[in-house]
């Protein structure tokens, strides 16, 4: 069904469901008291009682009392004994670094204050990313600081360990290993120059050893396919700024895929629109069966079974073929429909156009099946992408892990003809693997098993001695992830646990001099500086001595050799690839298994603030659930496929194995088609990840060529159950929303109440609200032309008013303003979790935010558009839009939120007094209130709010967890309203560090936590004031409006209008 | 009766009124007795010029005689001699003038400073101010002593509040006539109007009526009601708060008498939000050197070396100090306060009583430097945090001493004077908010910040609209400076 006017959120939104539209009404959302409190229907355990309430009341009043005769507590000043030089108590440190998990590599900067990292920043230096970042990176800094990390070297007992010294550990390896010993060292993909080294040295002790590279969510065909067509079993250096034309099968590459940072970095520069009347942007074709991250940022989507990929592969291929001459694959079978059929015809139109027109094209695939990697190469091929779009020169290293070496790795464990296994890097097989349970029995048969993981997980259970390593944050390492491109990871804090860096520990273990030393961190140091000394320091002559080498490296955070001719050619061959392509299913339900932004492989599970953030698409928190299709009735009712709604429970079953799981509603999806994403579902992964949704790993399957296959053919029960636990913010803070006034019929703003219903021209009469506004790249100008006819229209109702303008008011000093371009966002989170971060926003659990009790400052909302089954989508992301005629200012009792001279919307959390009033003024929803105390920061701690089940202490409460706060941003109590501040400690910092070194204020100086986290520079902030800075050029395109421009807020957010650049051939398929 | 009582208010009343114009009267006077010399100014000069040898009561010889009855004593001479004496002594002896060569017998070798600056009217003004001293008359005292009232006059402040007191209590003594005279007629038309005399109330039914009592209550509860918001806004405020720290640090040593800068040992005041506590090592940049205090002796810089692990015997630094036992410790630091003890009563060996100091000694140094945290000698002091702010208030330093250029003096007054470090100001928000009220910003006109975006203050400088740009005008005064 085609609608090309309609916006919308969800089903419920759409269907005009009444219990959303009521609830869009109020900024409140309250579950009835009769559910709260009784017992079977109350997930939130709550057990107080009418009794209780006077109990702590009186205790409250009593407290109150006792703490205002209490003399003021003595507070100590402790200072250093030796100061070191480079630390100022108060004043932050920047060290270059880079977050390495697996396959997951950033280039960032680490801030820490008084000697403890807090908040990761990306390094604009670097020519990777250019300062991007991802919510994975953004939370580490968490992670350091998780409780339950492992804490010293021993013996495994189930999730804890018998603590035992280094040396005895060592002494207990060596003993057990011979020369002949068969070793095998399970780890991420190894791009570290000095771990390759330190496993050499391994070798030489244990000759029969190997290193197994396992990524739980892999690349392995893609692999496979470059060493036969290329000869390079590697991952190609693609250039997705190069682009116009980008046709992607199921490849996440803005969200998961490989290096998505550097990606979505690349992608965006070919997104923003310049110039309305030339906009000239790249255009990507999703091949895809879910809503995928990618997939809702594509210009247009084909809808195919996850079957079907490679036959829809192999046909475009065969298109492209045909028209530039080169070979064709034999094929049998169907394509689902002719919409399928048309998708790759028009695929190929634009492939070949774009090669006429002398453009550069890209087609890209996630699919884990050889054949099909190798017809994608061969298609890049005859377009003439190889040197543009992908290059062989500056390869990517970090995906480097084949299937089937794992594969056989179990079987060998299995036949017990291994004498000892190390899994490295924090790699946990036992969960991720589809024979997981096999390898777990296997593990039992060998001799010495040992797991270096930083947390306890599922593979560290099942082996015997710990040997930790210690977190990215306070280790040295280094990293080569691309070639050519060395970067280094160096410690920011001591080692908080007794853990030894796997540099030392491989050395040690095999009786290199000097390993046994004390301080190991410092070893590892010497071991690096060495290897550099030898390898990388003599390829490069722009530095003279190595020390100087060294240091500049070590300020910049990598180094990057000149890049080389690198003389790759295409040497395959696609004949009988056709018969190996995975084979359509002709008929039955399917299913998709996909990685998150948030959670990955499993290996974030138990990072409270990734699953707390919001999925990108379905919105869930605190689960994964099983999207499954909307269907239109041909009336005026959407519902979910099997009449299913959000938050049922169902059972859903193949060959391998059967999971009763959440289903959520999701557009966009494959008729017969359910998705569901990995890395849920851990076992041991600490308080915050265990028993966190549905583990789906086993029930992945293996294809000929040994690769996992992220499809299955299923069976879905029928509905089961209610989930009374599911948390889903899709509906939370909903604004803007229309519907029909059921008395009049006329379009009304149900989240208004106070409707004036005079007539058009009047202030806060009947006005159709738009919060995001979008444009095809063929219909631009016309749109641009209707928003300035519109904004006029806005202004010239605001105009109408009693109260005097604000002009005179903020056109001096500073202005601070932010521009969001829609464009260029692609709903990856970075910037919610950067806010977390930098904010000390509380984590509150699925329970509260299924009350809509969420804290985040910065939410984003997602919005669907253009045809119900297969829409387009906006991110949009929202924040306080600092006002500068706020209604949430008016109405504060206590003046607690008032306005500065540079615009921006104060909270002053001291004067605050909880009213709410505010919170209900706000048209944009945007202010949390502490319903309880989330980060136990009151003095009588009576409403703390237990996170995860069975905890002792509120999450908040441990002081380890508590160094993770920033000290220059208030821990909000009990009963407060909070909101973004446009990180009022930034600009405040950045101002007085101009002032002091007197010079005017530069636009580098000053930049809000989610500004900076973006991975593609949609987000700008800075001072309008100042003629030359981005966000006002921003402010002045035409491109840009304003949220809710009508009710005269006079907001200080502008969003710059979302262009696609569909494919009309696609978009007509529909009709 | 009623006329009586009266006729006692209105006699009160006229009194109190003629006091207060006799004041009046009297205050005129007194002031134009004094117009021809400035006492206050002579007691500056004094201060400043004269103090430092002669002594401030006049009465008393110091390095140079008493000042007191110099007028009386130089009386036989011309006023201009006296003028010379005070200007040029030494010129004067050497000529020969009988009273100078009368007063270098009494006092040589000890020579007068010249003075041939001050002006004949500062002179005057420091004669004046040394008799008035010496004869008790300065600083001036309550000119009328009659009236108790009336002392309240020489000081401005109180004399409004004592206004007031009085001006209430006229007030009300007049409401309490009128009502008794309407309650008087009241009862007399009454009385006319029924032909029966209603009894009056006595005292006590009047006072234990409903309305006295209603008044009463109220009055408490508003008395009640303005004293707890009163202490309920002091809580948590410590002015004055001076706590015994571990170490008896003088920073009337160490910033008055040696005149360290401030910002010698609180490096991070120009750099950071805190101002920084020093650590041990820069203690130990002098006190290497200076190893025994004035005042304490090695007891309490024995502590800073304990707590960096200094060893003042060999001058050296201890290796692997964190690992060391307090025995261990102990046993280093006993040595060397036997040591200084021995050489300061020159003994050969150490006696009784100098064991008993030593272990007494060591006992402070221990519970100084330990708590129920801290177990180890070694390691960070712990000073008592004197200027607590709550959680919810950012202050910066830096903004204030590098950027404001605000002296460290104006908020913690003067410290050089402070034997024990005491919280100077209130560090109320009030307090905070008046000084950003009337603050000038410094470096206005200089520092390239406030060029671009503040160019119209510029303007209004130069067309002469404004007198000065102070910290309320660039937002010092908006919650989100200090509060986020």
């Amino acid at each position: 069904m085609k609608n090309n006017d309609n916006i919308w959120v969800g089903t419920k939104d759409l269907n005009g469901d009444k219990e959303f539209v009521e609830n869009s009404k109020k900024e409140f959302f309250e579950l009835p008291v009769a559910n709260e409190l009784s017992k079977d229907e109350s997930e939130s355990g709550l057990k107080s009682n009418r009794r209780d309430f006077l109990k702590y009341l009186g205790f409250g009043l009593g407290a109150a009392t006792v703490a205002a005769a209490c003399e003021t507590p003595v507070r100590r000043a402790i200072p250093y004994v030796n100061k070191p030089d480079a630390i100022v108590p108060g004043v932050a440190n920047y060290y270059a670094s880079s977050f390495v998990n697996g396959s997951d590599f950033l280039p960032v900067l680490v801030k820490t204050r008084e000697g403890r990292p807090i908040k990761i920043e990306g390094n604009k230096q670097s020519p990777l990313t250019e300062g991007g970042t991802s919510a994975r990176a953004q939370a580490s800094v968490l992670e350091l600081y998780d409780s339950t990390r492992v804490k010293s070297p021993g013996k495994i007992k189930g999730t804890s360990v018998d603590k035992i010294s280094w040396a005895d550990l060592d002494k207990k390896i060596g003993e057990k290993l011979t020369t002949n010993s068969k070793v095998r060292i399970v780890a991420g993909s190894n791009y570290s120059p000095s771990i390759k080294s330190a496993f050499n040295e391994f070798k030489k002790k244990y000759p029969n050893s190997k290193w197994v590279s396992y990524d739980a969510s892999s690349n392995s065909a893609l692999l496979l396919a470059n060493e036969k067509d290329f000869g390079q079993k590697a991952v190609p250096n693609y250039r997705f700024d190069e682009a116009d034309v980008v046709i992607n099968f199921g490849a996440d590459f803005l969200g998961s895929w490989i290096s998505p940072v550097e990606y979505a970095k690349q992608w965006s520069k070919k997104r923003k629109v310049k110039d309305y009347k030339k906009p000239e942007i790249s255009r990507m074709i999703a091949f895809e069966s879910f809503m995928s991250l990618t997939g809702s940022n594509a210009d247009s989507r084909v809808l195919i079974k996850p079957s079907e990929q490679g036959l829809a592969i192999a046909k475009l291929h065969n298109e492209i073929a045909r028209a530039k001459g080169g070979s064709t694959v034999s094929l049998d079978g169907q394509l689902s429909s002719e919409k399928v059929e048309k998708g790759v015809k028009a695929a190929a139109k634009d492939l070949l156009e774009a090669s006429r027109a002398g453009k550069k094209s890209l087609v890209v695939s996630g699919s884990n099946n050889t054949a099909e990697q190798q017809l994608v190469n061969h298609m890049n091929y005859l377009l003439g992408n190889y040197g543009s779009t992908i290059r062989w020169d500056r390869k990517t290293n970090i995906s480097q892990s084949i299937d089937a070496e794992m594969n056989a790795l179990i079987d060998e464990v299995k036949a017990g003809k291994i004498d000892a296994i190390i899994f490295a890097d924090g790699v946990n097989p036992v969960y991720s693997h589809p024979r997981g349970a096999e390898l777990k029995k296997g593990l039992s048969k060998i001799d010495l098993s040992i797991s270096t993981s930083i947390l306890p997980n599922e593979t560290f259970s099942a082996c015997s001695w710990a040997a930790p390593e210690p977190h990215y944050l306070e280790s040295w390492g280094d990293a080569e992830p691309k070639t050519g491109h060395f970067a280094f990871v160096q410690p920011t804090i001591s080692p908080l646990f007794d853990s030894r860096n796997m540099i030392t520990s491989l050395l040690s273990w095999s009786g290199k001099e000097g390993s046994e030393s004390e301080d190991a961190t410092e070893y590892a140091y010497q071991y690096i500086r060495s290897v550099w000394e030898k390898n990388v320091f003599p390829s490069q002559s722009e530095f003279m001595s190595f020390r100087s080498f060294w240091d500049n490296a070590l300020h910049e955070g990598f180094y990057e050799l000149p890049e080389s001719a690198n003389q790759v050619v295409y040497a395959g061959s696609v004949s009988g690839l056709g018969n190996k392509i995975n084979s359509p299913v002709s008929s039955g339900l399917e299913i998709a298994f996909f990685e998150t932004v948030n959670m990955g492989d499993g290996s974030y599970a138990n990072n409270p603030w990734l699953q707390e953030m919001p999925d990108p698409l379905v919105r869930t928190v605190w689960d994964n659930c099983l999207n499954i299709p909307v269907e239109w009735d041909g009336g005026n009712s959407i519902d979910g496929w099997k009449n299913l709604n959000d938050g049922d429970i169902v059972s859903i079953s193949n060959s391998a194995a059967e999971k009763d799981v959440t289903v959520v509603q999701q557009y966009g999806m494959k008729n017969d088609t359910v998705a569901l994403a990995i890395g849920y579902g851990r076992e041991v992964a600490g308080r915050s990840g265990a028993g966190v949704g549905v583990n789906v790993y086993p029930m992945l399957s293996l294809d000929s060529d040994g690769n996992v296959q992220y499809f299955s053919s299923i069976q879905v029960s029928d509905k089961k159950g209610v989930d009374k636990s599911f948390a889903s913010v899709q509906y939370h803070h909903t604004f803007g929303v229309s519907d029909k006034d059921p008395e009049s019929g006329e379009t009304i703003n149900v989240d208004e109440k106070a409707i004036v219903t005079l007539s058009e021209g009047y202030q806060g009469s009947i006005t159709d609200r738009t919060i995001i506004r979008h444009a095809d790249a063929s219909q631009l100008e016309k749109a641009v032309h209707d928003l300035e006819h519109e904004r006029e229209h806005h202004q010239h109702l605001n105009e109408q008013s009693l109260y005097p303008g604000h002009e005179d008011l903020y056109n001096k000093g500073h202005k601070w303003e932010l521009s969001v371009d829609l464009s260029a966002c692609i709903g990856c989170g970075a910037c919610q979790v950067a806010c977390i971060s930098e904010n000390n926003v509380p984590v509150v659990g699925k329970s509260e935010v299924r009350k809509h009790h969420e804290m985040t400052w910065l939410r984003i909302d997602r919005y669907f558009y253009g045809d119900f089954d297969s829409p387009n989508t906006a991110y949009q992301p929202m924040m306080c839009q600092h006002c500068d005629n706020a209604p949430c200012e008016n109405v504060c009792p206590v003046a607690a939120t008032n306005h500065s001279s540079e615009g921006l919307n104060q909270m002053t959390y001291n004067r605050c007094i909880g009213t709410r009033y505010c919170a209900n003024n706000c048209p944009y929803k945007v202010r949390r209130f502490n319903w309880l105390d989330y980060t136990t920061a009151d003095l009588w701690g009576l409403n703390e709010n237990k996170v995860f089940d069975g905890e002792s202490e509120p999450f908040y409460a441990e002081n380890l967890t508590r160094m993770v706060l920033n000290p220059d941003v208030t821990v909000r109590t009990r009963g407060v309203i909070e909101k973004c501040s446009f990180c009022v400690q930034r600009i405040q910092e950045g101002k007085l560090r101009a002032r002091t070194e007197k010079r005017a204020l530069r636009e580098a100086d000053i930049t809000t936590a989610c500004a900076s986290a973006c991975p593609t520079g949609a987000i700008q902030f800075g001072d309008v004031n100042n003629e030359e800075t981005k966000v006002t050029k921003d402010k002045n395109d035409p491109m840009t409006y304003y949220a809710l421009e009508e009710v005269n807020t006079q907001s200080s957010v502008g969003y710059k209008m979302k262009v696609v650049n569909r494919n009309p051939d696609i978009s007509s398929v529909d009709a | 009766m009623n006329y009586k009582l009266l006729s006692l208010c209105v006699f009160l009343l006229t009194f109190s009124l003629t006091g207060l114009t006799l004041h009046a009267q009297e205050g005129e006077e007194s002031e134009s007795g004094t117009a021809a010399v400035d006492l206050d100014a002579g007691k500056s000069l004094f201060r400043s010029q004269c103090a430092s040898c002669h002594n401030k009561n006049m009465k008393d010889d110091l390095t140079g005689p008493a000042l007191g009855g110099t007028q009386e004593r130089w009386a036989e001479y011309p006023r201009e001699d006296l003028y010379t004496w005070i200007r040029y002594s030494q010129r004067m002896i050497s000529d020969g003038h009988p009273r100078a060569t009368e007063l270098w017998g009494t006092w040589k070798p000890t020579v007068m400073n010249n003075f041939p600056n001050l002006t004949d009217q500062e002179i005057e003004n420091v004669l004046a101010y040394i008799q008035g001293v010496y004869e008790g008359t300065y600083p001036p005292k309550a000119a009328g002593e009659e009236v108790a009232a009336v002392d309240v006059g020489t000081e401005e402040d109180s004399s409004n509040t004592f206004l007031f007191i009085t001006l209430a209590l006229i007030l009300f003594i007049l409401s309490f006539v009128l009502a008794r005279i309407i309650g008087v007629l009241n009862a007399i038309a009454r009385a006319k109007a029924e032909g029966t005399v209603a009894p009056s109330r006595s005292i006590w039914q009047v006072l234990t009526s409903k309305s006295v009592v209603g008044l009463l209550i109220f009055a408490l509860v508003v008395v009640g009601g303005y004293t707890t918001v009163n202490n309920a806004i002091n809580l948590g405020r410590q002015q004055g708060y001076a706590p015994q720290q571990p170490i008896k640090f003088s920073h009337e040593t160490h910033a008055g008498l040696h005149k360290i800068d401030c910002q010698y040992c609180h490096d991070g005041a120009r750099r950071s939000k805190h101002s920084v506590i020093p650590a041990a090592n820069t203690c130990m940049n002098c006190h290497r050197a200076i190893k025994k205090g004035s005042k304490y002796g090695t007891q309490e810089l024995t502590k800073v070396f304990a707590s960096i692990g200094y060893d003042p015997i060999n001058d050296t630094y201890i290796e692997d100090y964190e690992e060391m036992s307090n025995e261990e410790i102990a046993d280093i630091y006993k040595k060397w306060i036997e040591a200084e003890y021995v050489k300061d009563n020159e003994l050969d060996i150490i006696d009784e009583e100098g064991k008993l100091v030593r272990d007494d000694q060591w006992d402070e140094i221990v519970s100084s430097l330990t708590n129920e945290q801290k177990e180890s000698v070694a390691g960070p002091i712990e000073w008592v945090r004197i200027h607590n702010m709550p959680d919810h208030v950012y202050f910066n330093h830096a903004q204030h001493v590098t950027s404001g250029q605000v002296e460290c003096e104006q908020c913690h007054g003067a410290v050089e004077e402070m034997e024990v470090l005491a919280q100077y100001a209130p560090l109320s928000m009030g307090w905070c908010i008046n000084c950003h009220r009337q603050s000038e910003v410094k470096g206005f006109q200089d520092n390239p910040y406030y060029h671009k975006e503040f160019e119209h203050y510029h303007n209004e400088l130069q067309n002469g609209e404004r007198e000065k740009v102070t910290v309320e005008d660039i937002g010092g005064l908006e919650c989100q400076k200090c509060h986020y």
